[in-house]
């Protein structure tokens, strides 16, 4: 349960794995099979140490066990050659601890990714023990492939699965709703965990959802119960989503002016509806999008966008610099707020924001308050995700010779990030439903609100 | 709507101790009121004047603008005929609103009248009337008015202990508050006060003759010169217009030019602002002000060729349209330009295409005084969501 509410837990359940230094001298004596054995426990035992490590002593703790020359080479691009160990790390770090050993083992080539990405958590092979439903199934599906993308869709699309699954559910005898739901819940929050790491959003609906059941009163008749959780998940979902999501179309299309040239990057899906509900309103301006590999979001909006008769432009993200002194306004969503003012959103917001805030342009974040998370990030390396390389491609597929070989190349690995992190500094205002905010003030927004959660 | 309001007695984290406005309001006890304008009698029960009830305050030297707007609503709350809660608060918005298209900035007045309706819709329904609910109201809002006019002396004390003894002070225009916090300062310390001149109203003047007359050694500076001065100077100090969400300042013309020389000179900016003066709103840059318009800074659309010096440089575009504004404007011009070829001065009309107010950057700026403390800009703005949001 608390891995599906929490970031990833750190992997601590590789006590059967030997002590980490590794007997150099031993393993020349050993037969080749037995040093391989070795080998594999020790890599899973380090995949975890290797972050601490790092930072201390890279060169020892780029751990490539196989080579008995180990030592004498210590050149940073090592760190790409034990491809079987770092995704074994990743699996681990997304959850089950048990499965590592054996998912890691059975196809240790097809992922690949540096250690210190390796906390990211790909996604995993669906193999999952106890009754999931058969919509969270289709829902985990529809993640998975990256049918539905964005903080804001994926939390709508959970709950509303979870309000089937609560409709389905039929409590145990000598059992009691408030008590039961959430233990049958758990199973199928943790099968959209594997699928792909939880959104802050997510997280932060089924805290609520979590509080909701246990405040469920236990004297309330089954359907009745489920009935009012189901309004409560509809309240939610129309308070902290659809409304809020109106008042920023409002707040933020107030910021535009006549003549103004909005830039935004990627797609964000308020954003669409404020640049939308701008032009309704008889606004004058343009829109460049930005885009970036390998998802190429941009598009989406472009063509929401065009369609709707709104002048836009179309460029990548290395050509943000030739366009920027020409932008009035910098305009982008999250995925994520936290507490120190630093926004979580699609890799390449960082970048964007960093270049408005050098040529003084302002950077607007639209956001809904229920995106803040209490945790305080620093970088883009304590959490982050990775875009699974089978459905986007790093490399234009012009030639379809290369691009087929490039995912076999022992000493290529790719790398896509999906978010990053934004920080404070180059923010200058969060528009959220409560008002348009400084970064530094939203500490402050929930304690204001009177909430204890978000 | 979307979120619970806040309960009255909410107070920001960072800002322990401070006391939410509306919980200034309600807790004070009886001051005497100060206010010497007894409106009863002047006004009739069905035709009041907001606007002008506002006028008559504000000839008052020390009732500040916002607190203007206060009274004036107060007073409109004392003619109210309304009969419910929604009908007295839509009165005040048509009010407020009445005000805010009557005055030419209305920047700092809107932060009087959000105050004051937050403040009335907030307001605990414990009456046994409707009508008794209305005099408590009014009673609050004239409370209210008497605290605040102690908030300058409660700044000026707050202001002291960071002038130093020997201390050259940079300050802008003229500001009541500053003014008070310089002449208390006086008593104690030996200050020097560098003045600019703050054009185009030149209050800076003003400012001058009352230090000078207070015998504070006091020298005006021009707005070009800011920058010759800033070395001699050890702190800036200005008044306020508004203190706005992003913990930024709206102040007059040249605040934001004092700011950033300050800044580069790295001497610390000090604003000195009352708590009703911090206003709900998120300038994203200058042009974003309430009080930019499409005038202020535009070129005028017909300048090619008409005062000679333009005439010498290479034509950018002869305009041979058939404007029938041409003429007039042609007049104008005219007459502008050998206005000032004679008087080296700029003309009313250059004068108009020239904001009145600027905004500040919140980084550039050290730390805002205010009778809740002293604040950081980011304190500000969490005063600020702490007080409104919801």
């Amino acid at each position: 349960m608390s891995s599906a509410a929490g970031p990833p837990p750190e992997d601590a359940g590789q006590s059967s794995a030997p002590p980490g230094t590794p007997p150099v001298k031993s393993q020349k004596q050993m037969t080749k099979a037995e040093r391989r054995e070795i080998q594999e426990r020790q890599r899973a035992a380090k995949a975890e140490k290797a972050a601490q490590n790092q930072s201390k002593n890279p060169g020892k703790s780029s751990n490539k066990p196989a080579q008995t020359s180990k030592e004498s080479a210590p050149a940073p691009r090592k760190v790409s050659k034990p491809a079987e160990a770092a995704p074994r790390g990743a699996q681990g770090a997304a959850g089950q601890s048990k499965d590592t050993k054996t998912g890691g083992e059975d196809k240790p080539a097809h992922t690949r990714g540096l250690r210190i990405f390796s906390h990211f958590g790909l996604p995993k092979p669906t193999s999952h023990k106890g009754e999931v439903h058969p919509a969270i199934v289709r829902l985990g599906l529809q993640f998975s492939e990256f049918k539905i993308t964005g903080a804001n869709a994926r939390c709508i699309a959970t709950l509303t699965s979870f309000k089937t699954v609560i409709q389905d559910y039929v409590t145990p005898p000598n059992n009691t709703l408030s008590r039961h739901l959430m233990t049958y819940l758990s199973p199928q929050i943790s099968y959209l965990v594997n699928v792909r790491p939880m959104s802050v959003t997510m997280g932060n609906a089924i805290r609520q959802l979590k509080l909701d059941i246990s405040g469920t009163d236990i004297d309330l008749p089954e359907q009745d119960a489920k009935d009012a959780l189901c309004g409560k998940i509809d309240t939610y979902i129309r308070d902290r989503i659809i409304a809020a999501d109106q008042v920023i179309e409002e707040t933020a299309g107030n910021k535009i002016k006549d003549g103004d040239a909005i830039l935004t990057y990627a797609r964000s899906s308020v954003v669409e509806k404020v640049l939308l509900a701008a032009y309704a309103d008889g606004k004058e301006f343009t829109v460049t999008v930005v885009d970036s590999r390998p998802m190429l979001e941009g598009k989406k909006l472009l063509k929401v966008l065009s369609s709707a008769g709104i002048q836009c432009t179309y460029l990548l993200l290395p050509a943000v610099g030739s366009v920027i002194t020409e932008i009035s306004m910098v305009l982008v969503g999250a995925h994520s707020l936290h507490s120190n003012g630093a926004v979580f959103s699609r890799a390449g917001t960082a970048l964007v924001a960093m270049m408005a805030k050098q040529h003084s342009v302002p950077v607007v974040v639209c956001c809904e308050t229920y995106k803040f998370s209490e945790t305080v990030q620093l970088d883009s390396f304590a959490r982050n995700e990775l875009a699974p390389l089978e459905l986007f491609k790093s490399f234009p597929r012009n030639n379809e010779e290369d691009s087929s070989s490039l995912g076999d190349r022992p000493n290529l690995q790719i790398l896509n990030p999906l978010y990053d992190l934004t920080p404070p500094s180059s923010i200058t205002a969060v528009v959220t439903e409560v008002g348009v905010i400084p970064p530094s003030s939203i500490s402050s927004i929930p304690l204001a609100l009177g909430r204890t959660i978000l | 709507m979307l979120c619970p309001k806040v309960p009255v007695n909410m107070t920001v984290p960072s800002a322990a101790g401070i006391l939410h406005p509306a919980q200034a309001l309600k807790s004070t006890s009886a001051l005497p009121a100060t206010i010497p304008e007894d409106p009863s009698g002047s006004l009739s029960q069905d035709g009041f004047d907001v606007y002008a009830s506002y006028q008559r305050i504000l000839e008052n030297e020390d009732i500040a603008t916002p607190l203007a707007a206060i009274l004036a609503l107060t007073e409109l709350i004392e003619h109210s005929t309304a009969g419910t809660m929604f009908e007295l608060v839509k009165e005040l918005h048509d009010a407020a609103e009445v005000l805010k298209n009557r005055t030419t900035n209305s920047i700092s007045l809107n932060a009087g009248t959000e105050l004051f309706i937050a403040f009335v819709t907030l307001f605990p329904h414990e009456s046994d009337s409707f009508a008794d609910l209305k005099t408590e109201l009014v009673k609050q809002g004239q409370k209210y008015a008497a605290e605040a006019l102690t908030y300058r002396s409660k700044i000026s004390e707050l202001a002291l202990d960071f002038i130093k003894d020997d201390s050259v002070i940079l300050t802008h225009s003229y500001s009541r508050v500053v003014m008070q916090t310089l002449l208390r300062a006086h008593k104690q310390k030996r200050i020097s006060v560098y003045v600019t001149e703050a054009r185009p109203r030149g209050l800076g003047v003003k400012t001058y003759e009352a230090l000078t007359a207070a015998g504070i050694p006091c020298t005006m500076v021009l707005d070009s010169a800011v920058a010759y001065v800033m070395d001699m100077v050890d702190f800036i100090l200005v008044g306020s217009e508004a203190v706005v969400e992003s913990g930024g300042l709206i102040n007059a013309v040249g605040s934001n030019q004092i700011a950033i020389i300050s800044k580069a000179f790295k001497k610390p900016f000090y604003a000195l602002a009352e708590s009703y003066k911090f206003h709900r709103l998120f300038p994203l840059s200058q042009y974003d002000l309430p009080t930019h318009t499409d005038d202020i800074l535009s070129f005028p659309r017909h300048a090619q060729r008409l005062s000679p010096v333009l005439a010498a440089r290479p034509s950018v575009a002869p305009s041979t349209s058939s404007n029938p504004v041409l003429p007039r404007q042609l007049a104008i011009r005219r007459s502008e330009s050998s206005a000032s070829s004679s008087q080296r001065a700029m003309t009313p009309e250059q004068i108009l295409r020239n904001p009145k107010v600027d905004y500040t950057m919140p980084d550039l700026i050290s730390l805002v005084f205010s009778d809740v403390g002293i604040l950081t800009p980011e304190g500000v703005s969490q005063y600020l969501v702490g007080m409104f949001a919801g």
